[in-house]
Protein backbone atom coordinates (compact mmCIF):
# COMPACT_ATOMS: atom_id res chain seq x y z
CA UNK A 1 0.00 0.00 0.00
CA UNK A 2 1.20 3.45 -0.88
CA UNK A 3 1.92 5.49 2.25
CA UNK A 4 -0.31 8.49 2.52
CA UNK A 5 1.88 11.53 1.91
CA UNK A 6 -0.86 14.00 2.52
CA UNK A 7 -0.56 14.27 6.29
CA UNK A 8 3.18 14.94 6.12
CA UNK A 9 2.64 17.66 3.56
CA UNK A 10 -0.21 19.15 5.54
CA UNK A 11 1.75 19.28 8.78
CA UNK A 12 4.66 20.86 6.95
CA UNK A 13 2.39 23.54 5.57
CA UNK A 14 0.81 24.10 8.98
CA UNK A 15 4.28 24.58 10.44
CA UNK A 16 5.21 27.01 7.70
CA UNK A 17 1.96 28.95 8.17
CA UNK A 18 2.43 29.26 11.92
CA UNK A 19 6.00 30.47 11.42
CA UNK A 20 4.69 33.05 8.97
CA UNK A 21 2.06 34.12 11.47
CA UNK A 22 4.88 34.68 13.99
CA UNK A 23 6.86 36.77 11.51
CA UNK A 24 3.84 38.88 10.53
CA UNK A 25 2.92 39.38 14.20
CA UNK A 26 6.50 40.57 14.77
CA UNK A 27 6.15 43.07 11.93
CA UNK A 28 2.88 44.38 13.33
CA UNK A 29 4.29 44.69 16.85
CA UNK A 30 7.27 46.63 15.48
CA UNK A 31 5.19 48.96 13.32
CA UNK A 32 6.46 52.01 15.26
CA UNK A 33 10.02 50.82 15.98
CA UNK A 34 12.65 53.12 14.42
CA UNK A 35 14.96 51.35 11.99
CA UNK A 36 12.94 48.12 11.89
CA UNK A 37 12.81 46.43 8.47
CA UNK A 38 9.76 44.34 7.59
CA UNK A 39 10.48 40.62 7.39
CA UNK A 40 8.91 37.72 5.59
CA UNK A 41 9.50 33.99 5.23
CA UNK A 42 10.47 32.23 1.99
CA UNK A 43 7.45 30.94 0.03
CA UNK A 44 6.21 27.46 0.86
CA UNK A 45 6.87 26.25 -2.66
CA UNK A 46 10.60 26.92 -2.51
CA UNK A 47 10.76 25.48 1.02
CA UNK A 48 9.37 22.23 -0.39
CA UNK A 49 11.80 22.23 -3.30
CA UNK A 50 14.82 22.82 -1.10
CA UNK A 51 13.86 20.17 1.42
CA UNK A 52 16.82 17.92 0.63
CA UNK A 53 18.97 15.95 3.03
CA UNK A 54 19.18 17.28 6.55
CA UNK A 55 21.73 16.72 9.27
CA UNK A 56 20.88 13.78 11.48
CA UNK A 57 21.10 13.93 15.26
CA UNK A 58 22.19 10.60 16.70
CA UNK A 59 23.14 12.05 20.07
CA UNK A 60 21.19 14.51 22.22
CA UNK A 61 24.22 16.82 22.23
CA UNK A 62 24.19 17.17 18.45
CA UNK A 63 23.09 20.40 16.91
CA UNK A 64 20.67 20.24 14.02
CA UNK A 65 19.34 23.17 12.08
CA UNK A 66 15.76 23.92 12.97
CA UNK A 67 13.35 22.90 10.25
CA UNK A 68 12.33 26.23 8.74
CA UNK A 69 13.26 28.99 11.11
CA UNK A 70 16.27 30.24 9.12
CA UNK A 71 14.13 31.22 6.16
CA UNK A 72 13.18 34.62 7.51
CA UNK A 73 14.51 37.46 5.38
CA UNK A 74 14.00 41.18 5.19
CA UNK A 75 11.59 42.25 2.48
CA UNK A 76 12.11 45.11 0.07
CA UNK A 77 10.33 48.36 0.97
CA UNK A 78 6.88 48.30 -0.58
CA UNK A 79 4.95 50.95 -2.45
CA UNK A 80 2.54 51.34 0.45
CA UNK A 81 4.80 53.46 2.65
CA UNK A 82 8.34 52.84 1.36
CA UNK A 83 10.95 53.67 3.97
CA UNK A 84 9.67 56.02 6.63
CA UNK A 85 11.77 58.82 8.12
CA UNK A 86 12.40 56.60 11.13
CA UNK A 87 13.85 53.87 8.86
CA UNK A 88 10.82 51.61 9.35
CA UNK A 89 9.41 49.71 6.36
CA UNK A 90 6.33 48.00 7.84
CA UNK A 91 3.11 48.69 5.92
CA UNK A 92 0.25 47.90 8.26
CA UNK A 93 -2.33 47.23 5.53
CA UNK A 94 -0.06 44.76 3.81
CA UNK A 95 0.72 42.92 7.02
CA UNK A 96 -2.99 42.60 7.80
CA UNK A 97 -3.53 41.26 4.29
CA UNK A 98 -0.80 38.66 4.83
CA UNK A 99 -2.51 37.68 8.05
CA UNK A 100 -5.75 37.13 6.16
CA UNK A 101 -3.90 34.91 3.70
CA UNK A 102 -2.35 32.90 6.53
CA UNK A 103 -5.73 32.43 8.14
CA UNK A 104 -7.44 31.29 4.95
CA UNK A 105 -4.66 28.82 4.15
CA UNK A 106 -4.55 27.49 7.69
CA UNK A 107 -8.27 26.91 7.77
CA UNK A 108 -8.17 25.17 4.40
CA UNK A 109 -5.32 23.03 5.70
CA UNK A 110 -7.15 22.10 8.91
CA UNK A 111 -10.34 21.38 7.00
CA UNK A 112 -8.53 19.10 4.55
CA UNK A 113 -6.80 17.20 7.34
CA UNK A 114 -10.14 16.77 9.05
CA UNK A 115 -11.87 15.41 5.97
CA UNK A 116 -8.97 13.07 5.13
CA UNK A 117 -9.11 11.82 8.67
CA UNK A 118 -12.83 11.19 8.31
CA UNK A 119 -12.24 9.30 5.07
CA UNK A 120 -9.66 7.09 6.74
CA UNK A 121 -12.00 6.41 9.64
CA UNK A 122 -14.67 5.45 7.13
CA UNK A 123 -12.45 2.74 5.64
CA UNK A 124 -11.54 1.46 9.10
CA UNK A 125 -15.15 1.18 10.24
CA UNK A 126 -16.54 -0.78 7.32
CA UNK B 1 8.62 27.27 21.45
CA UNK B 2 5.57 26.77 19.32
CA UNK B 3 5.49 29.50 16.63
CA UNK B 4 1.86 30.35 17.33
CA UNK B 5 2.53 30.79 21.05
CA UNK B 6 5.59 32.86 20.10
CA UNK B 7 3.43 35.10 17.91
CA UNK B 8 1.04 35.61 20.84
CA UNK B 9 4.07 36.70 22.86
CA UNK B 10 5.19 39.16 20.18
CA UNK B 11 1.74 40.71 19.91
CA UNK B 12 1.54 40.99 23.68
CA UNK B 13 4.84 42.88 23.69
CA UNK B 14 3.37 45.19 21.05
CA UNK B 15 0.29 45.78 23.19
CA UNK B 16 2.45 46.64 26.17
CA UNK B 17 4.62 49.05 24.19
CA UNK B 18 1.63 50.83 22.66
CA UNK B 19 -0.20 51.11 25.97
CA UNK B 20 2.86 52.68 27.58
CA UNK B 21 2.88 55.10 24.66
CA UNK B 22 -0.75 55.97 25.32
CA UNK B 23 0.15 56.51 28.98
CA UNK B 24 2.91 58.97 28.00
CA UNK B 25 0.53 60.79 25.65
CA UNK B 26 -2.05 61.10 28.44
CA UNK B 27 0.59 62.43 30.82
CA UNK B 28 1.55 65.07 28.25
CA UNK B 29 -2.07 66.01 27.60
CA UNK B 30 -2.93 66.18 31.29
CA UNK B 31 0.05 68.44 31.94
CA UNK B 32 -0.43 70.63 28.87
CA UNK B 33 -0.90 73.69 31.10
CA UNK B 34 1.19 72.72 34.15
CA UNK B 35 3.39 75.68 35.00
CA UNK B 36 6.07 75.89 37.68
CA UNK B 37 5.26 77.21 41.16
CA UNK B 38 8.09 79.67 41.86
CA UNK B 39 8.73 82.87 39.86
CA UNK B 40 10.50 82.08 36.58
CA UNK B 41 10.41 78.31 37.22
CA UNK B 42 10.38 75.87 34.30
CA UNK B 43 7.03 74.25 33.56
CA UNK B 44 6.31 70.59 32.69
CA UNK B 45 8.54 69.22 29.94
CA UNK B 46 6.96 67.02 27.28
CA UNK B 47 7.88 63.33 27.62
CA UNK B 48 8.80 61.13 24.67
CA UNK B 49 9.02 57.38 24.17
CA UNK B 50 11.13 55.29 21.76
CA UNK B 51 10.78 51.64 20.88
CA UNK B 52 13.46 49.14 19.97
CA UNK B 53 13.15 45.72 18.40
CA UNK B 54 14.69 42.92 20.43
CA UNK B 55 15.30 39.35 19.30
CA UNK B 56 13.85 36.84 21.75
CA UNK B 57 16.38 34.00 21.71
CA UNK B 58 13.97 31.42 23.13
CA UNK B 59 11.50 31.75 20.26
CA UNK B 60 13.52 33.50 17.53
CA UNK B 61 11.00 36.30 16.99
CA UNK B 62 11.56 40.03 17.30
CA UNK B 63 9.76 41.44 20.32
CA UNK B 64 9.27 45.17 20.75
CA UNK B 65 10.60 46.79 23.88
CA UNK B 66 10.63 50.32 25.22
CA UNK B 67 14.09 51.71 24.59
CA UNK B 68 13.80 54.70 26.84
CA UNK B 69 11.51 57.42 28.09
CA UNK B 70 13.04 60.78 27.28
CA UNK B 71 12.08 64.40 27.48
CA UNK B 72 11.52 66.84 24.65
CA UNK B 73 14.20 69.53 24.85
CA UNK B 74 12.13 71.95 22.76
CA UNK B 75 11.59 75.59 23.78
CA UNK B 76 8.82 76.64 26.11
CA UNK B 77 6.29 79.18 25.02
CA UNK B 78 5.57 82.17 27.25
CA UNK B 79 2.36 83.93 28.12
CA UNK B 80 1.64 87.19 29.91
CA UNK B 81 -0.10 86.28 33.18
CA UNK B 82 1.12 88.42 36.12
CA UNK B 83 -1.20 86.74 38.61
CA UNK B 84 0.41 83.32 38.17
CA UNK B 85 2.82 82.21 40.94
CA UNK B 86 5.32 81.24 38.23
CA UNK B 87 5.31 84.71 36.62
CA UNK B 88 8.73 86.39 36.42
CA UNK B 89 9.35 90.10 37.04
CA UNK B 90 7.94 91.00 33.61
CA UNK B 91 4.76 89.02 34.30
CA UNK B 92 5.59 86.31 31.76
CA UNK B 93 4.80 82.66 32.57
CA UNK B 94 6.56 79.79 30.80
CA UNK B 95 4.16 77.18 29.46
CA UNK B 96 4.94 73.49 28.72
CA UNK B 97 6.27 72.57 25.26
CA UNK B 98 3.28 70.29 24.67
CA UNK B 99 1.41 70.65 21.39
CA UNK B 100 -2.03 69.17 21.90
CA UNK B 101 -2.50 68.47 18.19
CA UNK B 102 0.74 66.49 18.02
CA UNK B 103 -0.30 64.51 21.09
CA UNK B 104 -3.70 63.72 19.61
CA UNK B 105 -2.10 62.49 16.37
CA UNK B 106 0.30 60.37 18.38
CA UNK B 107 -2.56 58.92 20.41
CA UNK B 108 -4.48 58.04 17.29
CA UNK B 109 -1.48 56.25 15.81
CA UNK B 110 -0.93 54.35 19.05
CA UNK B 111 -4.59 53.34 18.96
CA UNK B 112 -4.29 52.00 15.42
CA UNK B 113 -1.20 49.99 16.29
CA UNK B 114 -2.89 48.65 19.42
CA UNK B 115 -5.86 47.52 17.32
CA UNK B 116 -3.57 45.82 14.80
CA UNK B 117 -1.83 43.90 17.61
CA UNK B 118 -5.18 42.86 19.07
CA UNK B 119 -6.24 41.62 15.66
CA UNK B 120 -3.10 39.57 15.38
CA UNK B 121 -3.65 38.02 18.84
CA UNK B 122 -7.19 37.14 17.80
CA UNK B 123 -5.90 35.51 14.65
CA UNK B 124 -3.21 33.45 16.43
CA UNK B 125 -5.89 32.27 18.83
CA UNK B 126 -8.13 31.28 15.92
CA UNK B 127 -5.32 29.29 14.32
CA UNK B 128 -4.64 27.47 17.58
CA UNK B 129 -8.30 26.59 17.98
CA UNK B 130 -8.47 25.40 14.35
CA UNK B 131 -5.69 22.96 15.24
CA UNK B 132 -7.39 21.83 18.43
CA UNK B 133 -10.64 21.34 16.49
CA UNK B 134 -8.90 18.58 14.55
CA UNK B 135 -9.12 16.47 17.68
CA UNK B 136 -12.85 16.97 18.01
CA UNK B 137 -14.57 13.99 16.50
CA UNK B 138 -17.10 15.18 13.99
CA UNK B 139 -19.62 12.47 13.35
Amino acid sequence: MQPIQFFELASKQAEWLSLRQGVVAGNIANVNTPGYRAKDITPFQSVLQNAGTRMAATNPAHFTEPAMSNNVTETKPTDEIGVQVSGNTVGLAEELMKQGQVKRDYELNAGLVKSFHRMMLMTVRT
Amino acid sequence: MDPLVASLKVSASGLEAQSTRIRIVSENLANARSTGDTPGADPYRRKTITFVSELDRASGVSLVEIERLGVDEGDFSAEFDPGNPAADEKGMVKLPNVNVLVEMADMREANRSYDANLQSIRQSRDLISATIDLLRTSQ
